[in-house]
């Protein structure tokens, strides 16, 4: 019976060829890929004359991007080392989502700040001549550590699975076998190589998690290090943490509900698990509430005059929509949503999740672009339009196919490995009939 | 030529405006030549170099303009004769200066007057011009002294050629400064009987190492033009390096990084590298175990 139940999960959780929808979903997403491509070789033949940024608003939708980006690959440090350090068993299937997305959301925070550099050619000058001082060699230090380790993350856990694949394909796709033989690194189970891979994972959550918070941090301190009007805080660095909270679950919330339901894994993702992430993205949700609160109500009564104009323009003038949708949509209708029971079903959490991914990716433009267009100096003796930003059809084709990028790694990645655990699942589920028994 | 006939009337204003021009030039070339003025400054630096300091400009409509690149020939007339003594050329502003580098390379009349004389020799535009220039050689013998802990800058002006000294005469005192020279002493220091003045020095005057360079100057006189002697005096107040250049500073370059952020950003890097490149191996432990 243990054996058959064995069979049936392997055949549910073993990776798939795509469907017509699948395969529609990756021409579409290479489409826009190859869109963006072609807009960033004429970035790079051009110059970033053929961005809107200017003198002002120096940094534009680029740099808002990826501190998305980077907001985004926090959800590897929470679910996956944060509820293992805190024995949360729930997080068994969500878990490899959650470290896919962190590999997928730091690579691409990587990539795009090289599409923001004028001279991508001048990537190893980064190195060449860092100076600790600054926080961009900070930046440049943190991102490749982050990847690295948000790698080991995903693939120490992977190794037992993989070796499970190779069997599972040996007779029906030999050639596939093999590419997982040799990635699941002779992988047979034995106790020395259980025991080294257990140690490795306790390790790798043990250190992900301050990596991740300096990786926020740091993110934070490239703003809060300049003396800019919006930027100048000391509430930045947890501001920033609360805020990858937030985009992180909204992230993995989505992906988790997109996943279910394309893969049809109804049994192993459950409305309990909804309800547990529905709760874990509440809580983030309060936790960057306070921290808003932080931000933008206290500097009402102590902001000099600059800083006033500032968080009018936010507040009531030119950024108000933007300032607003990201408040409400963003976060706080996240959060009256989610303290329902019902809110925190699969459908409704779906849109939660999507509110908050959109919602995070414009405050990240809203906390970027409207203080470079406040410098303390007026602007002036430059032409009308450096005075605003808007993106231009390069900056938004190449930001779009960044996140298209992101989304195909994330696709490729859920075609080919086991997106819920194998070997855990397989034993959890044994270990939770005993429990059950016992309880009964 | 077609697309030239298309619009006749604003050919012929073409035509009109370049010809219009073209005469005016040629018209410049039978003007009246206009007359250069020279004017013409000695200054005499004490065991340094002399120099004319020469300025050439015209009157016209009614307005001074600057003269330049003019070619100046300069003469040393030394009673019936003329020595040619080299030519210098007027910059954009209509000025220059003609060193001499060896005072013994002129010499004076009769009458111990040195006189120079600087010709132009004129062009197509100005008319040829001369100004002449007659001076006696002073020296300014100076010398620093301490009395009841305050410093003098003494200095004694005599004529060069009967070795007298020059009572009576007005001598300013002054400190190089980066912009403007601080006058020091009494509004008008005025050459005693033994053609000798006295003139305190602060001693909160600032200066690199607490180094002053005092300048004693006689000055566009009407016998002897200009004659000045720098004084380095040790008797200012050294100025106290403020600057942060040579200091471990978060703005300064990488090679002067505070120590704190060479330290602790290594050991968390490092740290954390080592701890990766131990998860490595483990992989590789796992592939051969």
């Amino acid at each position: 019976m243990i054996m058959k139940n064995y069979d049936v999960l392997l055949e549910k959780l073993a990776p798939r060829k795509f469907g017509k929808r699948g395969t529609i979903w990756v021409i579409f997403l290479s489409i826009i890929i190859v869109l963006g491509l072609i807009a960033y070789i004429d970035q790079v033949k051009k110059g970033q004359i053929v961005t809107n940024m200017r003198d002002y608003a120096l940094w534009g939708i680029y740099i808002s991007n990826f501190v998305f980006f980077v907001a985004t690959s926090f959800v590897g440090s929470v679910t996956v080392a944060i509820l293992r350090l805190t024995n949360n068993t729930w997080r068994t299937p969500l878990v490899r989502i959650a470290e896919i997305i962190t590999f997928a959301s730091i690579v691409m925070a990587g990539l795009t700040i090289m599409i923001d550099m004028g001279r991508p050619d001048r990537l190893l000058n980064l190195f060449i001549h860092a100076r600790l001082q600054s926080p961009i060699t900070w930046d440049v230090i943190i991102i490749p550590t982050t990847i690295a380790l948000s790698f080991l993350l995903l693939y120490f856990p992977l190794l037992p699975d993989l070796a499970i694949l190779k069997k599972f394909y040996k007779k029906t796709k030999p050639k596939l076998s093999k590419w997982y033989g040799k990635i699941s690194l002779n992988w047979t189970g034995s106790e020395r190589q259980k025991s080294i891979q257990e140690k490795s994972i306790k390790i790798i959550a043990v250190l992900i998690i301050p990596v991740s918070i300096m990786l926020q941090t740091i993110d934070a301190w490239l703003f809060s290090t300049t003396y800019r009007i919006g930027w100048d805080s000391t509430n930045m660095g947890a501001y920033f943490i609360s805020g990858a909270f937030v985009a992180g679950l909204g992230a993995l919330v989505t992906m988790v509900y997109v996943i279910r339901k394309v893969r049809g894994l109804d049994y192993y993702i459950t409305e309990y698990h909804f309800d547990k992430l529905g709760k874990f993205l509440a809580l983030a949700c309060l936790t960057y509430l306070y921290f808003n609160i932080n931000e933008y109500l206290i500097p009402i009564f102590t902001a000099p005059v600059e800083e006033d104009i500032h968080l009018n323009s936010l507040v009531f003038g030119e950024w108000a929509p933007i300032f607003w949708f990201a408040q409400i949509v963003g976060l706080l209708l996240p959060l009256v949503i989610l303290l329902f029971r019902k809110g925190r079903h699969p459908k409704p959490m779906l849109f939660v999740g999507l509110m908050v991914v959109i919602g995070s990716w414009w405050k990240r433009y809203i906390i970027v672009i409207p203080t470079l267009l406040h410098p303390f100096l007026p602007i002036e003796g430059v032409p009308e339009s450096w005075h605003h930003y808007f993106p231009s059809a390069h900056e938004w084709i190449i930001t779009f196919a960044t996140l298209a990028m992101a989304l195909l790694i994330i696709t490729l990645f859920v075609r080919y490995l086991p997106v819920v655990p194998i070997q855990r699942t397989a034993d959890e589920k044994n270990t939770t009939g005993i429990k059950k028994n016992k309880e009964s | 030529m077609k697309n030239r006939l298309k619009h006749p009337l604003v050919f012929f204003v073409f035509i009109g405006i370049f010809l219009a021009t073209g005469q005016r030039a040629f018209y410049a070339q039978n003007t009246k030549k206009h007359t250069v003025r020279l004017k013409m400054d000695y200054t005499k630096i004490m065991d340094s170099v002399s120099y004319l300091y020469i300025k050439a400009f015209s009157r016209v409509d009614r307005e001074n303009i600057d003269v330049p690149n003019i070619d100046l020939t300069v003469y040393n007339e030394i009673d019936n004769e003329t020595i040619e003594l080299g030519s210098v050329k007027t910059n954009v502003s209509g000025e220059c200066k003609f060193v001499l580098k060896n005072f013994n390379t002129i010499t004076s009349d009769s009458s111990s007057n040195f006189n120079l004389q600087v010709k132009f020799n004129g062009n197509e535009l100005y008319k040829k011009a001369s100004k002449s220039i007659s001076f006696r050689d002073a020296s300014i013998e100076t010398n620093l002294i301490t009395k009841d802990s305050v410093n003098y800058v003494r200095a004694i002006l005599k004529d060069s050629e009967t070795d007298s000294v020059l009572s009576d005469q007005l001598v300013q005192v002054q400190v190089q400064r980066l912009f403007k020279p601080l006058k020091i002493g009494k509004e008008f220091n005025m050459t005693d009987e033994n053609g000798t003045i006295l003139v305190p020095v602060d001693s909160d005057i600032p200066g690199i190492n607490g180094q002053l360079i005092i300048e004693v100057i006689l000055a566009d006189n009407d016998d002897y033009g200009t004659v000045k002697a720098l004084v380095n005096a040790p008797i200012g107040t050294p100025i106290i390096e403020e600057s942060t250049f040579d200091n471990r500073t978060m703005w300064s370059t990488r090679n002067k990084t505070p120590l704190f952020l060479l330290i602790f950003p290594n050991l968390l890097i490092f740290g954390i590298w080592g701890i990766i490149v131990y998860l490595l191996v483990n992989l590789f432990k796992i592939s051969k175990s």
